[in-house]
C-alpha cells in the first residue's frame, strides 16, 4: 500500500515535471536552442501566480491563464528582439546567452521578490480524496490533469493547425519553409512564446505544491533537460511520459534511500543520459 | 512569343564581391514553357536565386507581371506568384504528403481556392492522392519530385521556377513529369525549367536559353537551338 501511494505521488508529480519540460522540448526541437533560462521562466510563472493570488486575491487556478498569457508575451518579445539575433549561430552561443539570461532573471527576481520562501497556499491546499486507500492530494491531481490538457493542446496545435504545421515544417527544413512564405523570425518568436507560456503554467502549478524561491530555476532547467531527452522532442505526450518516469524514480528513491537522495536521481539521470544518448533526435519535431 | 510575364535585362548579380551573372537577358512569355540549360556551375541556380530575390545585390532590370522585382523581399516575390520548386526537392520529410501540400498554401487565405488546388494537384498526380497519408521522406525520388511540384502548385503560382527537376530520377519518371508540365501549362501556369538534362528540357519547352559561365550564349525556339552547331556539339553530343 505504501508503494502504491508512493507511485501515485510520483506519477502526479511527474506529470507536472513533464509540463515543465514540454516548453523546453518544443523550443529545442524547433529553434535548436537549449534554453538554459527555461527554469527561470518557470520561476517567473510561479511568482506571477503567487502575486496574483496573494496580491489580487485571484484563485491560483484562475490566475494560471493570466500567467500563461503574460509569459507568452514575455517569451515572444524576448525571442523577437533578443534571441532572434543569435538563433542561427552555434549552439555554444545560444547556450551562453540563455545561461546569461538565467543569471539576469534570477537576480532581478531576487531584487524584486527577495529570497524568501513562498508557497501558493489556497484554502483547499491540504484537501485530499482517498481512493482505495490511496490518498490523492487535490492540488497535485489538478496539476497533473492540467499538464495532460496542455500537452494535448500542444499536440493539437502541432498536428492539426496551420500554425503548428508551419512550426514543424520550419524545424524540418528552414529553407523550404521560407520558400513557401513562412517568416522564421515571427514563427520563432511565437514558438518561444509558447515555450515560455508552458513554463509559466508549470511554474504556477509548481508553486502550489512546492516552495518558490528565485533560485529554483537552475535545478528545474536541469530536470527539464533530462526529461526532454528521455521523452524526445517530437511528441508532447512522450515528454509527459518522460516526466512521469523521472517523478516515479524520484519518489521511489525518496522512499528507499531517503528524501535527501531524490535529487541524486534526476542529476544522476542527467549524467547517464549525456553518456548514453547525447545527440538523440535533437531536431526531431 | 506572348506578352512577357518575366523580363530579365542586363542583370548582373553574384555573391558578395564575386560576380556570377554578367548582363543576362531572358524573357518568359505568359503561358510559355521556357528551358534554361547549361552545365553545372554555369550560373543557372544563381539566376533563379536572383529572380526569387534571395540574392539581394543585383543590378539591371527584373520585372514580373508588371512589378519591379528588384526592391522586393523573397516573400513579396512569392506572394506575387513567383514560386520555386527547389533543387533537391526540399520536402518536409517527416510530414505527410498532404501536409507538405498544405504548406505550399500556407500564405493563402481563400479556403475554397485551396480546396480547388488540392483537387487539381491530385488530378495531375494521382499517385500523390494515393500516398497522401504517407511521410514524404519515405517515398521514391520520383514521387518526392511530384510532391515538390504539387506543393509549389498549391501556392497558386503564375510562374513556376523548376530547378533541376530531372536530377537523380529514372528516365521513365522524367518523361512522366515532363508530360505533367504541359498539363500544368494548359492550366494557365507559366514554367521556367532549369535543367542540366538538355534533351529532357528541350523535349517539352517552347523556347530555350543556353547559359555558360554566367552569360547567355544561345537562345531561340527549340527547333533552332537543336540545329545550332555550337549547341549540338556542346550539349546534344552530335
Amino acid at each position: 500500500m505504501l508503494l502504491a501511494q508512493i507511485l501515485t505521488n510520483g506519477v502526479l508529480l511527474g506529470g507536472l515535471y513533464g509540463l515543465m519540460a514540454l516548453g523546453m522540448a518544443l523550443v529545442w526541437g524547433v529553434l535548436n536552442i537549449v534554453n538554459l533560462a527555461h527554469g527561470a521562466m518557470i520561476m517567473l510563472g510561479g511568482y506571477a501566480v503567487y502575486f496574483l493570488f496573494t496580491g489580487a486575491g485571484i484563485d491560483p487556478f484562475l490566475a494560471l491563464p493570466i500567467a500563461i498569457v503574460g509569459m507568452f508575451a514575455f517569451g515572444y518579445l524576448l525571442q523577437r528582439f533578443v534571441l532572434n539575433l543569435i538563433v542561427r549561430s552555434a549552439m555554444l552561443n545560444t547556450l551562453l546567452i540563455t545561461f546569461g539570461l538565467n543569471v539576469v532573471i534570477t537576480y532581478l527576481a531576487q531584487l524584486a521578490f527577495s529570497a524568501d520562501f513562498r508557497t501558493i497556499n489556497p484554502s483547499y491546499a491540504g484537501s485530499n480524496v482517498v481512493v482505495g486507500g490511496i490518498t490523492v492530494p487535490l492540488v497535485n491531481l489538478a496539476a497533473f490533469v492540467i499538464a495532460l490538457v496542455l500537452a494535448g493542446a500542444v499536440w493539437l496545435l502541432l498536428n492539426k493547425l496551420a500554425l503548428g504545421r508551419a512550426i514543424r515544417a520550419t524545424a524540418q527544413n528552414l529553407v523550404a519553409a521560407r520558400l513557401y512564405g513562412v517568416d522564421p523570425r515571427q514563427l520563432y518568436a511565437v514558438t518561444f512564446g509558447i515555450g515560455a507560456a508552458l513554463a509559466g503554467a508549470a511554474g504556477g502549478l509548481y508553486g502550489t505544491i512546492a516552495h518558490l524561491t528565485p533560485y529554483i530555476g537552475a535545478s528545474l532547467t536541469a530536470k527539464s533537460f533530462v526529461i526532454a531527452i528521455i521523452g524526445g522532442l517530437a511528441n508532447p505526450f512522450g515528454v509527459i511520459l518522460g516526466g512521469i518516469f523521472v517523478g516515479v524514480a524520484e519518489s521511489l528513491t525518496a522512499l528507499y534511500a531517503g528524501p535527501t537522495y531524490s535529487d541524486v536521481i534526476s542529476f544522476g539521470l542527467l549524467v547517464v543520459v549525456l553518456i548514453v544518448r547525447p545527440a538523440r533526435s535533437l531536431r526531431a519535431a | 512569343m506572348s506578352e512577357a510575364l518575366l523580363t530579365i535585362a542586363n542583370l548582373r548579380a553574384g555573391y558578395g564581391a564575386v560576380p556570377v551573372l554578367f548582363d543576362v537577358d531572358l524573357t518568359v512569355g505568359r503561358g510559355e514553357i521556357v528551358a534554361l540549360v547549361g552545365s553545372n556551375g554555369a550560373g543557372k541556380t544563381t539566376l533563379l536565386r536572383a529572380v526569387s530575390r534571395v540574392i539581394k545585390s543585383a543590378e539591371g532590370t527584373l520585372r514580373f507581371d508588371g512589378d519591379d522585382l528588384l526592391p522586393l523581399a523573397p516573400e513579396a516575390a512569392f506572394t506575387r506568384g513567383l514560386v520555386q520548386v527547389p533543387e533537391g526537392r526540399q520536402l518536409f520529410g517527416k510530414m505527410t504528403v498532404e501536409e507538405n501540400l498544405s504548406m505550399g498554401a500556407f500564405r493563402r487565405t481563400d479556403k475554397a481556392g485551396v480546396a480547388e488546388s488540392f483537387e487539381r494537384v491530385y488530378a495531375l498526380f494521382p499517385r500523390l492522392k494515393e500516398r497522401r497519408r504517407q511521410l514524404a521522406g519515405n517515398m521514391s525520388g520520383g514521387e518526392q519530385q511530384m510532391c515538390a511540384m504539387g506543393r509549389a502548385l498549391m501556392a497558386a503560382p503564375k510562374l513556376l521556377l523548376i530547378d533541376e527537376m530531372s536530377l537523380g530520377l529514372a528516365p521513365v519518371v522524367v518523361d512522366q513529369l515532363l508530360e505533367v508540365l504541359t498539363d500544368i501549362r494548359s492550366q494557365g501556369v507559366t514554367v521556367l525549367l532549369v535543367e542540366q538534362d538538355v534533351f529532357a528540357a528541350f523535349s517539352v519547352a517552347d523556347r530555350g536559353y543556353v547559359m555558360e559561365t554566367g552569360k547567355i550564349v544561345g537562345q531561340g525556339p527549340i527547333a533552332e537551338l537543336q540545329n545550332d552547331p555550337a549547341v549540338r556539339e556542346a550539349y546534344l553530343g552530335a
